[in-house]
């Protein structure tokens, strides 16, 4: 019975920790993809399973996959997860955005270039990327 | 243009149009064809219309030219409209085809050339072109007449079994979502359902069996029957699709319906023997764990050809036609099919079921409901077989109540039962009704301890009530005689006490109202109300009554039975309520009568008894007409007033409604000045609560003299002080409510009394709310107070200036802290749009008050609702002005309340006034973005999952908007 104690702690751990990543989905489910008027939900860039979280480190790593291989809106996309993520997580959380493995061309680079902290704040400051970033946060009429 | 003149003239001149020869029909045709603009279409379909209905002799041209005509219509069948909703041509695809089958009836030559096209049509996998000509086709059957569509008629039936069973196993195509298409698989149904039963109504011929025969030896629905009675099933469409069929065949007529039963019924009903009789032996054997084997094909069908011959009972009024008809067959098999029906409903009541035997279960309810419901003068139904199905439902209703759903389903079908009785006059079966289920189910509610839940049984009783406004009687006397019995009982017990109070609730909460809206509330409320007051009459069951903790229930329904009762019987009640209360008080009523209130009558110790008389006389007066006489009105108003005095709220709320009714009623007002007697209370009031306060308030010379003994001989608790306020503030709002002047004292001593020490003060601050907010206890359109238009609109414009400068004038933070609370009541109560239009004086205090309040945990209500008056004036174009000339302190406010601790709405309230603000001039507002989105993110860890959510919103607006 001891056993089956635990494994009923473990599962109750976990359906709360689905729970969590599925309010973090709610965050960025309904962002728009740059290219088209679909959500990242809707081609399937984001799921259920793309997003990890370690609350008591404050730690969440969202893994997306790019429609294409050689997507030219990988970053952009990465960097809308991100801005996104930041609005509307408290700013305890560190926020780690990648691609999944083998899904992109260039993956490495992309990956690199969206966890640095300097290369995020300076796209945010060319205006027509922040332009583009805004324009896929608005908030959708449907 | 050419149409629109042709159709007139066609329309106005036929008689010349018809002189005219084949010239002009060929004219036409050349005309119409290949015409493209749906607004020429739809007149040259009108034209075509007009032109065949013009030249009906046989040997015209008509008869030549329909076929050339027709070739020209077919090419539009059926219309395809591709234009958009947005394009404004003021013809919609609706109005085109309505025209065009207007067009195809127009001529009986037409029947060659439409109904083989509209057959085709059919066939189409377009849903709308499938809709179309069932639609069309319905129509030309209406028109064309049944000699022609004779030799149409089986080709019509199977086409029309196709689109029936073919549904099931859609192949529609259809572009849209799932949803779109279940919609138009029912309206294809439902329109091919609807063409079936004109075709079976209006294709009469010499041998009118045409139909039936197709039908009924058609071989898909022989074999269908089979299988389906055959095999257990749950229900699909297929069934779905055999049943309607069935029953639109049975419904159409007496004789049809006597084929389909000659055909099929007694084997269903076999079937359905056997089956059931094989599951109670199982179920004998198994002991119910096994599901047993109802044949549920055979159980819908029986119930649709049961439904179908109802309608054709009702139908035709006159009686039945003895011999050779439906009705034999049906009498043979009743005793068996209601035996068979009892028999489900009897097993089928375990709790777990599977959808299958919960759909059984409905169907063989519904089944008795039919039955039960076959109108009187035309069916023998016997009348013990009546007896037998409503047995059989009381019996579920009385015993099966752990199943909600089937309890529900049952007492349902009881009412309507019920209902259908008193509907078509059927004398016998009410008194059989009333024998069998009002007895029953009023025994339910009769006895204190069953083991049914008492809501339900109370709920059944309402519920049989419905059915007409006799049973209702009956139900509200059993309650009625259950409530004066329990309480004159004497063994009393808790459980018991609180029974009564149930039935004492039911009895004014759902009874009444429901007489109220149906009438036939005649005696009843008056004499329950008299009984009542017999029973409290009596000292022992008085005791009893408080003992047990009755008396707020009592008082509540008192008030209710008095609120509904008319002028007359008021004055009845009250009458009798005046003698025994004035017999049994202990107090010298006699002494009351005449003289004004003085001090040796105020005898500060009141057995519990007097006290109970008082609540519930005064329960009473609050539910009076205006118009209602009182006798003396005197003696009453100095017992209230005494019980005023010594803090005794319903005491208060009696005064309130007599000073709202009765004031400078001419009646009272020149020989006992009720205004002065007003006077002379308040100024006891006013005295006892704030001894030291001198006595300009209280102008009347009685008082004044009076003044004195009180504060040495009454010093008085601080509870009764804080009670007495609580009932000032009643009376206060009495008069506030008929707009009289004296409310003003009233407010001008609560006013002072908010300086004075602690507890007195917040109760003052409490008062006005009573003052200002709406009640159920008393003073409300139920119980028939006068509530003059827009009273508080005008008690807040008069009490702000006011406020604003003893606000002013206060420094003491606890005195400042109690102004504003009493203040937040006035303003939260008063209408927003009054608020807003002082909103430059008031702005800059709300929001004070607003900050200072939401320290304390006590407030939350009031902080609250204060925020929904400023979110309020965030919608309002003059509000909004206001708001930005104060934008700095709002915002630093509403920051605070963002992480307001107590209450959760007020967080979420907050920030969504963040998200209005955002909608500011940008000039305005950018400076307040950093404390905005500070406190943004800091509600982004907010406990609540909606406040985080609001918290994102926010956050967004203000970083989009002046990204």
């Amino acid at each position: 019975s001891l056993l089956s104690c635990y494994s009923l702690l473990i599962w109750c751990h976990v359906s709360i920790i689905t729970l969590y990543s599925l309010t973090f989905l709610h965050h960025i489910r309904d962002i728009k993809d740059p290219e088209h008027p679909y959500s990242l939900e809707d081609l399937n860039v984001v799921n259920e399973d793309s997003v990890e979280i370690n609350d008591e480190l404050s730690h969440v790593r969202v893994t997306f996959t790019p429609t294409v291989e050689h997507c030219s809106m990988a970053t952009i996309i990465g960097l809308c997860l991100r801005v996104k993520l930041m609005r509307s997580l408290p700013p305890r959380y560190k926020v780690d955005i990648r691609l999944t493995p083998g899904s992109h061309a260039t993956e490495a680079a992309v990956n690199k270039q969206l966890s640095d902290k300097e290369r995020v704040a300076a796209a945010l400051e060319n205006s027509n990327l922040l332009d583009i970033v805004e324009e896929c946060l608005s908030p959708t009429l449907g | 243009m050419c149409f629109e003149i042709f159709s007139w003239i066609l329309d106005h001149y036929p008689e010349a149009v018809k002189t005219m020869d084949d010239e002009l029909l060929y004219w036409i045709c050349q005309s119409i064809d290949e015409e493209k603009d749906p607004e020429c279409l739809k007149l040259s379909f009108h034209v075509v219309e007009v032109v065949m209905k013009l030249f009906p002799d046989p040997s015209g041209f008509a008869d030549q030219f329909a076929s050339d005509l027709f070739e020209i219509l077919s090419k539009y069948f059926p219309v395809y409209f591709t234009h958009g909703a947005g394009d404004n041509l003021g013809v919609t695809r609706d109005e085109l085809s309505r025209a065009l089958m207007h067009a195809f009836c127009a001529s009986p030559y037409f029947e060659p050339f439409a109904i083989p096209l509209l057959l085709d049509k059919l066939s189409s996998s377009l849903p709308l072109a499938k809709l179309d000509s069932l639609k069309y086709l319905d129509n030309c059957i209406h028109c064309y007449g049944a000699d022609r569509m004779v030799t149409h008629a089986s080709a019509i039936w199977f086409k029309l079994k196709e689109v029936l069973f073919s549904l099931s196993s859609d192949q529609l195509l259809s572009s849209g979502s799932p949803k779109d298409a279940e919609n138009n698989k029912n309206q294809i149904k439902s329109e091919a359902e609807h063409c079936l039963k004109t075709a079976v109504t209006y294709i009469h011929s010499p041998d009118r069996d045409i139909f039936i025969n197709l039908i009924l030896l058609d071989e898909d629905i022989v074999n269908n029957i089979h299988s389906v009675t055959t095999e257990e099933k749950s229900i699909d469409s297929s069934l779905q699709a055999l049943g309607s069929v069935v029953s639109i065949l049975a419904g159409s007529s007496t004789y049809l319906c006597t084929r389909v039963f000659q055909a099929h019924f007694k084997r269903l009903v076999d079937i359905l023997g056997n089956s059931a009789g094989f599951d109670s032996q199982h179920l004998s054997i198994a002991n119910g764990s096994s599901p047993a084997a109802i044949n549920y094909g055979a159980l819908y069908l029986s119930v649709q050809m049961l439904s179908s011959c109802r309608e054709v009972a009702v139908a035709s009024r006159e009686g039945v036609p003895a011999e050779e008809s439906w009705w034999l067959i049906l009498e043979e098999k009743l005793d068996q099919i209601i035996h068979l029906f009892g028999k489900l409903l009897t097993i089928d009541c375990q709790p777990t079921q599977s959808a299958v035997r919960k759909e059984c279960v409905s169907c063989a309810v519904k089944g008795l409901l039919i039955l039960a419901t076959i109108p009187e003068q035309c069916s023998l139904l016997l009348e013990n077989a009546y007896e037998d199905i409503l047995q059989m439902l009381t019996l579920v209703i009385t015993s099966k109540y752990e199943n909600a759903h089937f309890w529900r389903l049952s007492l349902k079908t009881l009412t309507s039962i019920g209902s259908s009785a008193v509907e078509l006059h059927a004398s016998k079966r009410e008194m059989v009704y009333n024998r069998i289920v009002v007895d029953k189910i009023i025994c339910l509610a009769e006895s204190c301890d069953a083991s049914m839940p008492l809501n339900l049984r109370l709920e059944a009783c309402f519920e049989v009530g419905t059915a007409s406004v006799n049973y209702m009687l009956r139900v509200a006397r059993s309650l009625e005689e259950t409530v004066i019995r329990n309480i004159s009982q004497v063994n009393g017990s808790i459980e018991c006490a609180d029974y009564v109070a149930c039935l004492i609730d039911c009895y004014s909460s759902r009874l009444l109202p429901w007489f109220f809206t149906s009438g036939g509330l005649n005696e009843l409320a008056l004499s329950f109300a008299l009984r009542l007051w017999d029973e409290i009459g009596d000292l022992v069951t008085l005791d009893r009554i408080i003992s047990e903790g009755l008396l707020e229930s009592l008082m509540m329904g008192m008030k209710l039975l008095v609120g509904v009762c008319t002028e007359e019987q008021q004055s009845l009640i009250v009458q009798k309520a005046c003698g025994i209360v004035s017999s049994m008080l202990s107090l010298p009523v006699k002494a009351l009568t005449h003289h004004l209130l003085s001090v040796d009558e105020l005898v500060p110790a009141h057995s519990v008894q007097d006290t109970a008389l008082v609540c519930m006389l005064s329960s009473v007066i609050v539910g009076l007409w205006p118009q209602t006489p009182v006798p003396e009105m005197m003696m009453m108003i100095n017992l209230f007033s005494v019980f005023l005095l010594n803090g005794h709220i319903p005491a208060a709320h009696a005064l309130a409604s007599i000073f709202n009714k009765y004031l400078q009623n001419s009646e009272f007002s020149h020989e006992i000045k009720l205004d002065k007697i007003l006077d002379v209370i308040l100024g006891g009031c006013f005295s006892i609560v704030l001894p030291s306060s001198n006595l300009k308030m209280s102008r009347s010379s009685a008082a004044t003299s009076d003044n004195a003994d009180f504060s040495d001989s009454l010093p008085g608790s601080i509870g009764s002080k804080i009670d007495i306020l609580c009932g000032l503030a009643w009376i206060g709002k009495g008069l506030l409510m008929r707009g009289d002047e004296k409310v003003k004292e009233i407010s001008m001593f609560l006013l002072k009394c908010l300086s004075s020490e602690a507890s007195l003060a917040s109760a003052a601050a409490d008062a006005f709310h009573v003052m200002m907010g709406d009640s159920e206890v008393c003073l409300n359109k139920k119980f028939h107070a006068r509530i003059k238009f827009l009273y508080k609109q005008r008690f807040f414009s008069i009490l702000m200036p006011i406020f604003l400068s003893k606000i002013k004038e206060t420094s003491e933070l606890t005195t400042k802290l109690v102004i504003y609370r009493a203040f937040g009541h006035i303003i939260s109560n008063a209408p927003v749009s009054a608020v807003i239009t002082e909103a430059h004086q008031i702005l800059l205090v709300m929001v004070d008050i607003l900050a200072k309040l939401s320290v304390d945990n006590q407030d939350k209500d009031l902080v609250y609702s204060l925020l929904l008056v400023l979110s309020g004036m965030l919608m309002d174009e003059k509000g909004k002005e206001c708001i930005v000339e104060n934008i700095r302190i709002i915002i630093s406010v509403l920051a605070q309340l963002v992480s307001y601790p107590h209450m959760m709405v007020v967080r979420e309230t907050a920030l969504q006034c963040f998200v209005a603000m955002s909608s500011f001039p940008h000039s305005k507002v950018y400076r307040m973005r950093p404390q905005v989105l500070q406190a943004a993110i800091k509600a982004l860890d907010d406990k609540k999952r909606a406040v985080r959510q609001e918290a994102v919103r926010c956050r967004q607006t203000w970083q989009s908007s002046f990204a």
